[in-house]
């Protein structure tokens, strides 16, 4: 099986000097790279084909025109972009909410959620890059207590507040917190060494 | 750390097509800022350019409108000397510099003020000066120093005096350019009214 394309730091520091030069192609390459975990990131909190495209295109837009203000000193590109597609998605995610809260249209989604549905799309590893980083982060979240996995989980990928989740999961605010907590410094201490990597 | 986790979620492959689509209008909205930047700019420029124009015209004509009204006061204020039941006209044929000129005055004795019109009087020397003197029971008053460059007509309004008793008539003298306290010059005329 061909192993998936990895990034050096030096190829990755290459590849954001073009891109803040202007250089359209590697806006190209970029998008190689990174559309297919954009998409499914967005996919995975918006369980929207449609919004995920959305998504993935509002990301590339904001990239391509903000790429001066990313600080390669404050951390790699990658989680870079994918704090800006979770934070895109999580707005489509809140609109949405504010339309459904008294549709009945709520109640097929949380069981679309509860069946946790994946989309058929899942492309084969070697046709994707960044399939070891997908892997050890996936490794790195299974890797946490259930509770601990469930706060991080409706924090990250629902965008809920503290608050939000002790009240949807009935625990108190500072068991939540502290379970937040304790589950970041795992995930930092497990995901460390990501930063020599891009993807 | 926590931004790795949007790598735990799946990939998905994007439809070949939306690459394009993607990259397409993310380039597009590049350009767009920059060209809707150069526009702003230009409406920028010109709208201050406007403004600036606009605010240069009106100090213009705010500053014509103040003439105008200043030159239609005095206009009035002559008008107003001439058709006074009181004013007398007296017309007063002078030589200066081998020149034919006159003096016309305006004497009001209602306001006790005079109109004095000055035509074809030669120019002065640069040291020198024509000055205009009542002439009152108790002596020579000056009435004005007009120092002459060209021979442009002149007209001034001059406030009668209210000490030295009667005006009983005018003289105009050739003097230093500062004037003079009382007449020492040649006389260009002297004449009681």
């Amino acid at each position: 099986m061909t192993q998936p394309k990895r990034l050096s730091q030096e190829e990755e520091r290459s590849l954001i000097r073009r891109l803040k030069g202007r250089e359209e192609r590697a806006l190209g390459e970029l998008y190689d790279l990174l559309a297919p975990w954009v998409l499914g990131l967005a996919y995975r909190i918006l369980e929207d084909e449609g919004e995920a495209e959305e998504v993935l295109s509002d990301v590339f837009v904001q990239v391509w025109a903000h790429i001066g203000q990313h600080d390669a000193g404050r951390g790699p590109l990658v989680p870079w972009i994918l704090s800006i597609a979770r934070n895109r998605a999580l707005d489509a995610l809140r609109r949405r909410r504010r339309w459904w809260r008294k549709a009945e249209r709520w109640q097929w989604a949380r069981a679309a959620e509860e069946l946790d549905i994946v989309p058929e799309a899942a492309p084969h590893e070697a046709s994707v890059p960044g399939w070891p980083v997908h892997r050890e982060v996936q490794a790195a979240l299974a890797a946490l207590p259930e509770e601990q996995r469930r706060v991080v989980v409706l924090a990250y990928f629902e965008g809920l507040t503290h608050s939000e989740i002790a009240r949807r999961l009935d625990q108190p605010l500072g068991t939540v917190k502290t379970r937040l907590r304790i589950a970041h410094a795992k995930l930092a201490e497990a995901l460390k060494h990501l930063k020599d990597w891009m993807i | 750390m926590s931004d790795w986790l949007g790598m735990s979620a799946k990939p998905m492959m994007p439809r070949p097509a939306l690459k394009t689509q993607v990259l397409a209008r993310a380039l597009a909205a590049r350009r767009l800022p920059r060209w809707g930047l150069a526009a702003a700019a230009g409406l920028a420029l010109a709208v201050a350019a406007g403004a600036v124009w606009a605010g240069l015209t009106a100090r213009r004509l705010t500053t014509e409108v103040a003439r105008l009204e200043d030159a239609v006061r005095r206009y009035q204020d002559t008008l107003s000397l001439i058709r006074s039941p009181g004013s007398r006209v007296i017309h007063i044929p002078v030589t200066t510099g081998g020149r034919v000129g006159a003096i016309t005055i305006f004497a009001d004795d209602v306001s006790h003020r005079w109109l004095v019109a000055c035509r074809n009087l030669a120019p002065n020397r640069p040291d020198q000066a024509y000055q205009l003197w009542f002439i009152t029971e108790t002596g020579m008053k000056s009435a004005a120093v007009m120092p002459m460059d060209s021979d442009h007509p002149m007209v001034m309004a001059l406030e009668m005096p209210k000490d030295g008793g009667h005006v009983m008539g005018a003289a105009m003298s050739i003097e230093a350019r500062g004037g003079s306290a009382e007449p020492k010059g040649p006389m260009v005329f002297h004449m009681h009214l």
